[in-house]
């Protein structure tokens, strides 16, 4: 069989629903798509540790500062496991690290954002992890059985994630009107990074990462997922989307929506968001600080590191 | 001779369940012995061999279970959401209040 039929027949085979397990041959392209997702995936849950972990201190209860460290917990508990999978594709985490660190690598648009208020902190778990759950929840599909098989523990554990968020937040919708106009802009001003989380809506016959069903869902049916589930949602708070457009057409079945500036999605995840420096600068010091505990560990003598 | 722990994928992406255990003068035999007493139908996708001594168990319930109440690590702890979005349902049927 020449490559070109070997790699026509393992396309034929993952978009049939077939499975991968490390030990199997792969293409060439196959390995490094599927290595930079899980990469950036795992680079977006260590990150996205850090804009709720600014709250835990400020939360407002004992019992609250509970459930947020262990929501960060988890978060940084996924980024371990889905180091390991990329780690298994043939990339050191040393390297994963450097990259991310030193802006090579990509982490999702939501962790781009500084959190304001403690509402933030309620729409993140809320909100940004309900759109993070559908990702999700469409991977468990993916062709790779490690990442399939991750996916499972993952969403098990953001489902108390977005319970958590959406108690924080309904508390605060049946609060008083500081805190209902807290929650208000709050909501305002994740709309728009929650409007691009899932990417442009690149039309799924030229998305390479469904071609080869590393994701099994287009952006923009993720999107239309979010929309139909959490606007009404919204709404029954007593509380609005800024967007005047966004409602849904019952014929067609699809929700309207303000087409974001997807320049600046671009612009965000390169390192230019309100407080990407920050959160890199943080990580970045965080890793230097540790590099002793790691030394230490793997009995490297700090003179050789 | 040696133990041999066997854990055997069923279904294609399925997790490797651990179906028993074979004693072997090596790893070779080990995993043909695998294939004769786990996987004579082709029941199998793929199994993993390893040797029992590699294996650690982990049972310390300090360890595990640790004192402390960890209820709240559970989306049902937050029971009380279910009741608070229903009266802001029914408070805001009509729109947002002015
Ligand atoms: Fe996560
Ligand atoms: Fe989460």
């Amino acid at each position: 069989m020449s490559d070109d039929d070997r790699v026509e027949e393992f396309k034929q085979y993952v978009r049939g629903g077939g499975t991968i397990e490390p030990t199997d041959w792969m293409p060439d392209e196959y390995r490094q798509r599927l290595l930079r997702f899980v990469e950036m995936h795992a680079n977006s849950e260590i990150m996205g540790a850090l804009p709720e972990r600014d709250w835990i201190l400020r939360a407002p209860s004992l019992k609250r500062k509970l459930v947020l460290t262990a929501k960060i917990q988890d978060e940084v508990g996924h980024a371990q496991l889905l180091y390991r999978i990329a780690e298994d594709l043939g990339k050191p985490r040393e390297q994963m690290f450097d990259d991310l660190v030193n802006g090579r690598t990509k982490f999702h648009n939501v962790f781009h954002y500084p959190t304001k208020t403690w509402a933030d902190a309620g729409v993140i778990g809320w909100l940004v992890d309900a759109a993070a759950i559908l990702s999700q929840s469409a991977l468990l599909r993916t062709s790779y059985g490690p990442y399939a098989r991750t996916m499972k523990r993952v969403c098990w554990e953001e489902a108390f994630h977005l319970k958590q968020g959406e108690d924080i937040c309904l508390t605060l919708a049946g609060g008083s009107e500081l805190q209902r106009s807290m929650l208000q802009e709050a909501i305002n001003r994740w709309w728009e990074p929650l409007m691009m989380f899932h990417g442009p809506p690149t039309p799924p016959e030229t998305d390479a990462d469904l071609a080869w069903r590393i994701k099994t869902k287009p952006n923009d049916e993720l999107r239309q997922e979010f929309l139909d589930r959490y606007v009404p949602q919204i709404r029954e708070m007593g509380l609005t989307v800024p967007d005047p457009i966004v409602q849904k057409d019952p014929a067609a079945g699809r929700w309207a929506y303000s087409e974001p500036d997807w320049s600046k999605l671009y612009a965000v995840v390169s390192g230019s968001g309100p407080a990407s420096a920050q959160r890199l600068g943080f990580r970045r010091l965080s890793y230097e600080e540790g590099a002793w505990v790691r030394n230490a560990l793997t009995g490297r003598s700090l003179a050789a590191a | 001779m040696r133990v041999y722990e066997v854990f055997c994928q069923e279904a294609p992406g399925g997790q490797h369940i651990h179906a028993g255990n074979v004693l072997a003068p090596d790893i070779e035999l080990a995993c043909q012995y695998a294939r004769n007493s786990f996987a004579r139908r082709g029941e199998a996708r793929r199994l993993w061999v390893v040797p029992r001594d590699a294996i650690r168990e982990v049972a310390d319930p300090d360890l595990l279970d640790p004192p402390g109440d960890h209820r709240y690590r559970m989306g049902r702890y937050f029971r009380a959401a279910v009741e608070k979005r229903k009266r802001l349902r029914a408070k805001y049927a009509k729109g947002p209040v002015a």
